[in-house]
């Protein structure tokens, strides 16, 4: 009977929103059974006659299909939520009465919200948004810009290709004129081809050097301390050159502090040839290397010799390497990266680090053994350490020398220059005023993509270049005006599908091109996308297959995959909380980022091996670098690149769930959160969303400052309908990945602790009991049993991120509109087995991808 | 009381920069060279928005003590000095928000996020630029926003408190150093050469509307009203030129006393209260009369120690949660009351202070946690009229926001009927309760 009943239930949920013929707008309908609810307490005084407080349910359609509908129906949802109605002195709604409506009209709600905004399917011309903006001048000019001053575009809830989300204000086009004219300033290069050299630093000598003179003061400082102590009082302070005698407890302390932690380094034999990393009380032991000045900006090879020392764990085998900025303290860094030291001190391994000098960075190179990147968190970890051994931890590394090599010249003038200066420099030309028109439209046309630019524009962008020489500047200062006003105007910074006449059109080959690119490359096309949409054969459905492939296989998409996931999966989560060293300390910055890049990388590998979607809710492999499979306990990887390896059948990890990236996010930085956790699974792979948390919902104040499991937080929340009304699906969900601690390891007990001022008052440890079940009543025993029914819901998981896909490529709000898009999608995917790459294929082969409207 | 001030002015400097501020008899202020200063001194407003609301059970007064006899409560207790120039309003709520959220992007607008079909979000003109299209007029700057780098911080969808005419969002200076810069600043270069600037960069907007012309040729419905955006940009500048034009031999005044530039990394408490000195030394010199300020509240807490996000202190529980959100006011008042001292402390003509002839507003369109009713509001400064010292809780629990803004509007002199969904002033703050 139950399993009927759960069937039945399910179906009604469907014919709901069922996907009607195309032609069809999908409803937001409560549901009629809900009149009881009306009838019985809120018609005596909301009825035609009454009208209390101006409000008539008599006439409320149930239909909820009007602004002016949605509006009352959202005050009935507001006073209900926040407890106002019925009024105290009124018949109260049943908790169960009152949950199934909360139910039921918050997620009407949402449908009616989305049918109401619902554009048709309308793509509005987008402005680039802040990344492709990055990416098209680059593409442009061959420079790496920071575009931080811009706004970010990020569009909370949606994706930042959104076009009508994307605003223009006179600020930006400020920002966007004064970044031309940095880029191209950085863009020009002229004269000699730069000699490629070398520099050399020998480490050990300006460290010891420096170790030696502090470890020496500290000392005298610290005997001279002594001997007015041995006086006992008779002499002052001051007859030993102190100032008094907290000047004497200072030295005192400086001595405890570190001396011993000097002597130790220097006492020891490998500092004679080398630096050993490690950390100190005052910071780290970081080699440097700095950029003579007269070198130019460029690419440049950051070499180490470096090997790990006789009794570090392997956990301690990291290095970490960065820029240095001008004056950070000791230990701090820019951290690049991090990688893992595999040589010995007998065979030591040469690291080869490629570097980028610029004209604004710092141009000092530094390396430290991997450490908490927050001065507090390494000095915790330095007096841990200090507390058993009197000198800090060990050194777990060894570095001999550091040497740059550089700068590495592909080509000579730079492509950014000579792409520019398409027929060589001006001084070879005859007629300056004639190059410069010509220099102006072949950049333009450029910059346009497929924009025609008009005469008089060109002629516009002339007269400012006139106006430059006027004021005698040169060539080059004269024509970088123009060329910059060029990347503020429209016909860069819009993605532009005219259609005259005409509400809906076919895409031209180069309008499908640019858009194409875009999605794929967040950029511009290149040269066989473009050649192909000339000769207009990438309409054909068979080259434009292949090109899509051509483009996925190309590490440009690498952006498609890391952009669109991270907001697909609403990935900033992650980097919403700081976690708690001392509670996380394994959960560093270089294991976060891997953790973050394993959702990217498991994507690029499915893309890759034409894999089915359905690997990221289960698998029997896993994809990670050096640091992650530390991390994990995953053994035998080595190297920064990241790479398949296969599983033990009891693993956790394999698929979503078990990411570290995904559990952190579901976590505050200390206390994981099944609300977050279960919610988050509700959303992105069960295609569910629960409705936005609801305003003005009264806060269980009766349990506050209690000792509680977040089992029986959930029954609280069981007692309330507007609680209930969600949390009854979240947090049984959530429940199944408690096993994972707020940084995603394994755990199979549960702390809890009560915090008053910062300090522990009460402390209890329960077991973990991670059972529960799905909101279609599918139940789990444990975590594994979650993952199984998650893997068989990979249906419902298709269909969210087809969805999201959508969103994204065509750049504008899913819409129901789109249902029989989804459909065929779906359809033509699993005709293919489910491989991720068909999904992609069949959206771009689709008509609207290839139609504007 | 204005001894006290006279005195303080001399030591109340920010911790982190020096930001003096002069007499304006000293500066030989006047704000146009072909205008004499003028005889009564301009009327401002100011709005400070700070996010997440407060905390429910210690930042509002108890409300059944109403008018001049009620208690500040634990949250507002550093504006003790300042209790009889301030007013606590409560029950006032912007009707359409739904959003849990969005403590800023209609506080100051009151707009209905869904009122035009087949769109899903929509705002309308905020009360500061209202102000601005009259107040704007004399000043070098039209108005200011000021805002943060970084996350959402519970004020929701915008690039400052402002909204513009056609609903659009509009950008402020992120960083104290680029207030300080954009506010203080002076071009070194003759001013031949600025006219022969200002030329040009016409000429860059004509060239840049030429293209856009083109552009917007066979353009849709939806594509023109985008492509407007980019117009209307562009006139803001053009506006702004013109303006500069105006000002061009006027010299930016600056404090008397040397300004330095505020450190390049400030963060939280230090950045709050360095912008609050700049928005008090632009009063003075009347580089602006609207101003705005969106504030950050992750770097704010943490700067006070809190490991947390603003997001997770604003759903607090009793526990350490719940203490930062606690010390998160207190903060904030004192930093307001602070602010209060400094708008007290600098003298105008008429023997009057920045503070009677200014208007602040503090608040957020959350309560707490995700309440949208009862936004927290506190007002201070003489400058619409508002008779101060008293604890208003209005009668109706949903008296609409937008008519605090529609009175304070009307009270500095503006001419308007309505703002946003106002359905009147609000007299109680103009006479007795």
């Amino acid at each position: 009977m139950k399993f009927f009943q759960a069937k039945f239930i399910l179906l009604t949920l469907v014919l709901n929103v069922a996907p009607c013929g195309a032609a069809d707008v999908p409803k937001a309908l409560m549901p009629e059974s809900h009149f009881a609810v009306f009838d019985k307490y809120c018609i005596e005084c909301h009825d035609s006659l009454t009208t209390e407080g101006e409000v008539n349910l008599d006439e409320l359609s149930f239909n909820i299909d009007s602004i002016q509908s949605a509006e009352m129906w959202q005050k009935v949802l507001n006073v209900i939520n926040s407890g106002e109605m019925p009024p105290e002195d009124k018949a109260q709604i049943s908790q169960k009465e009152k949950t199934l409506f909360l139910d039921d009209l918050s997620h009407q709600m949402v449908v009616a919200r989305e049918v109401l905004s619902d554009s048709g399917g309308v793509i509005t011309m987008r402005r680039l948004n802040r990344r492709e903006y990055e990416n098209t001048v680059k593409d442009l000019l061959g420079v790496e810009i920071d575009a931080s001053d811009l706004p970010d575009d990020a569009n909370s809830g949606g994706f930042d290709t959104a076009g009508n989300s994307l605003f223009f204000s006179s600020d930006q086009f400020e920002q966007y004129l004064k970044l031309a004219r940095t880029a191209l300033d950085e863009a020009f290069v002229f004269g000699k081809q730069p000699e490629r050299r070398q520099a050399k630093v020998e480490v050990e000598e300006g460290i010891n050097t420096r170790f030696q003179k502090l470890s020496s003061k500290i000392e005298k400082d610290f005997k001279r301390a002594e001997e007015w102590r041995a006086t006992e009082g008779k002499k002052e302070p001051s007859d030993f050159d102190f100032i008094d005698e907290n000047d004497v407890r200072f030295h005192e302390r400086l001595y405890n502090q570190q001396f011993a932690t000097y002597e130790r380094y220097l006492s020891q034999e490998n500092s004679k040839s080398g630096a050993m990393l490690n950390l100190l009380f005052n910071g780290a032991v970081v080699p440097t290397i700095a950029v003579p000045k007269n070198w130019p900006p460029g690419d440049y090879l950051l070499k180490v010799r470096i090997a790990t020392l006789p009794g570090a764990e392997s956990h301690q085998h990291f290095v970490e390497y960065g820029e240095i900025a001008a004056n950070v303290r000791s230990g701090e860094m820019a951290v690049f990266g991090c990688v893992k030291v595999s040589a010995s001190l007998e065979e030591p391994q040469i690291l080869e680090i490629p570097v980028s000098v610029t004209k604004a960075g710092s141009r000092t190179f530094g390396l430290r053994q991997r450490q908490p990147n927050s001065r507090d968190a390494a000095r915790y970890t330095f007096l841990q350490s200090q507390i058993k051994s009197g000198a800090g931890p060990n050194p777990a590394l060894w570095i001999d020398w550091l040497e740059l090599d550089g700068p590495i010249v592909e080509s000579w003038p730079p492509r950014s220059t000579t792409s520019i200066f398409h027929k060589g420099m001006w001084w070879n030309q005859g007629d300056q005023s004639v190059y410069a028109r010509e220099v102006i439209e072949q950049f333009t046309r450029r910059a346009f993509r497929i924009k025609e630019p008009s005469a008089a524009f060109i002629e516009k962008l002339y007269g400012l270049y006139e106006i430059e020489t006027k004021k005698d500047k040169k060539f080059h200062e004269a024509i970088r005006e123009p060329l910059a006003v060029v990347m503020a105007s429209t016909g860069f910074l819009y993605l532009i599908e005219p259609s005259p006449g005409q509400k809906k059109k076919e895409l031209t080959d180069l309008e499908l091109a640019v858009r194409l690119s875009y999605f794929l490359w967040s950029a511009p096309p290149d040269e066989a996308l473009y050649a192909v949409a000339r000769r207009g054969e990438l309409k054909d459905p068979a080259k434009l297959g292949w090109h899509t492939n051509r483009m996925l296989n190309d590490p440009k998409a690498d952006e498609f995959i890391s952009r669109f996931a991270h907001q697909w999966l609403h990935m900033e989560r992650l980097d919403f909380f700081q976690f708690d060293f001392k509670q996380f300390p394994k959960f560093d910055e270089s294991v976060k980022e891997a953790a973050r890049q394993e959702v990217y990388q498991t994507i690029r590998k499915i893309l890759n091996e034409n894999r089915p979607l359905s690997d990221l809710l289960k698998a029997d492999h896993i994809v990670v670098n050096d640091v992650l499979a530390d991390y994990y306990d995953i053994e035998g990887v080595t190297g920064g690149e990241f790479q398949k390896v296969s599983l033990p059948a009891n693993s956790p990890r394999g698929g979503l769930t078990g990411m570290a990236a995904i559990l952190a996010m579901g976590s505050d930085g200390t206390r994981s959160s099944p609300v977050e956790r279960g919610a988050w699974v509700m959303r992105k792979l069960l295609d569910d969303p629960p409705p936005p948390a609801p305003a003005n919902v009264p806060q269980i104040s009766r349990l506050s400052g209690q000792l509680l499991s977040p089992r029986e937080m959930q029954k609280a929340h069981m007692e309330e309908a507007q609680c209930a009304q969600c949390h009854r699906k979240i947090d049984p969900i959530g429940f199944g990945l408690q096993n994972f601690d707020a940084a995603g390891i394994w755990r199979d007990t549960l702390e809890l602790k009560k915090v008053v001022k910062k300090k522990v008052r009460q402390k209890k440890v329960i077991p973990i009991d991670a059972s529960g079940q799905l909101p279609n009543r599918e139940a789990f025993a444990d975590y594994y049993g979650l993952r199984d029914r998650l893997a068989e819901q990979s249906d419902v998981f298709a269909r969210g991120f087809t969805e999201s896909l959508i969103e994204y490529g065509l750049g504008r709000p899913y819409g129901f509109s789109d249902e029989s898009l989804r459909e065929r999608i779906l359809k033509q995917a699993a005709a293919k087995d489910g491989e991720m790459r068909q999904f992609i294929h069949a959206l771009i082969q689709s008509k609207p991808f290839r139609t504007k409207k | 009381m204005n001894t006290l001030s006279q005195n303080r002015r001399t030591f109340l400097r920010s911790s982190s920069a020096l930001v003096a501020l002069p007499f304006l008899e000293s500066a030989g202020f006047r704000p146009f060279v072909s205008a004499a200063a003028p005889a009564t001194p301009p009327k401002r407003l100011a709005f400070l928005g700070v996010g997440f609301g407060f905390t429910r059970d210690t930042w509002y007064p108890d409300s059944k003590i109403t008018g001049s006899d009620y208690q500040l409560s634990e949250g507002l207790s550093p504006l003790e000095r300042h209790k009889s120039d301030i007013t606590v309003i409560q029950n006032l709520s912007n009707q359409y928000n739904n959003e849990a959220h969005w403590g800023s992007t209609f506080w100051l607008t009151g707009a209905n996020r869904y009122a035009e079909p087949g769109q899903s979000f929509h705002n309308t003109i905020s009360a500061d630029q209202v102000a601005a299209e009259t107040l704007g007029k004399e000043t070098r700057f039209t108005s200011v926003q000021l805002g943060y780098k970084g996350g959402d911080n519970g004020h929701g969808p915008g690039l400052s408190l402002a909204w513009n005419r056609q609903g659009k969002p509009m950008a402020g200076y992120d960083t104290p150093v680029a207030a300080f810069h954009r506010l203080f600043s002076d071009d070194k270069t003759p001013l031949a050469e600025r006219q022969a600037a200002l030329l040009q960069q016409r000429s860059v907007l004509d060239t840049v509307l030429e293209d856009a012309k083109s552009t917007s040729r066979g353009l849709t419905k939806a594509d023109t009203d985008k492509l407007d955006e980019y117009f209307q940009s562009i006139r803001e500048i053009e506006t702004r030129l013109s303006k500069e034009e105006e000002w061009l031999d006027v010299p930016k005044v600056r404090p008397s006393e040397p300004i330095k530039e505020p450190g390049a990394g400030l963060e939280g408490v230090e950045e709050v209260k360095m912008m609050y000195d700049l928005m008090i030394a632009a009063m003075q010199v009347d580089a602006s009369r609207v101003f705005t300020y969106r504030q950050p509240l992750d770097t704010f807490i943490r700067s006070m120690g809190a490991t947390i996000t603003s997001h997770n202190m604003s759903h607090y529980s009793e526990g350490a949660r719940k203490e930062v959100s606690r010390e998160r006011d207190l903060k904030q008042s004192e930093l307001f009351a602070h602010f209060i001292d400094r708008l007290k402390a600098i003298k105008e003509a008429n023997d009057t202070t920045l503070f009677d002839n200014t208007t602040v507003t503090l608040g957020s369109n959350i309560n707490s946690i995700h309440y949208l009713t009862n936004c927290p509001t506190v007002v201070t400064g003489r400058g619409a009229g508002v008779q101060h010292g008293r604890h208003l809780v209005m009668k109706d629990p949903k008296t609409p926001l937008c008519n605090l803004w529609l009175s304070l509007l009307k009270g500095s002199g503006i001419d308007v009927e309505s703002h946003g969904d106002s359905t009147g002033q609000i007299e109680e703050l103009f006479g007795a309760v």
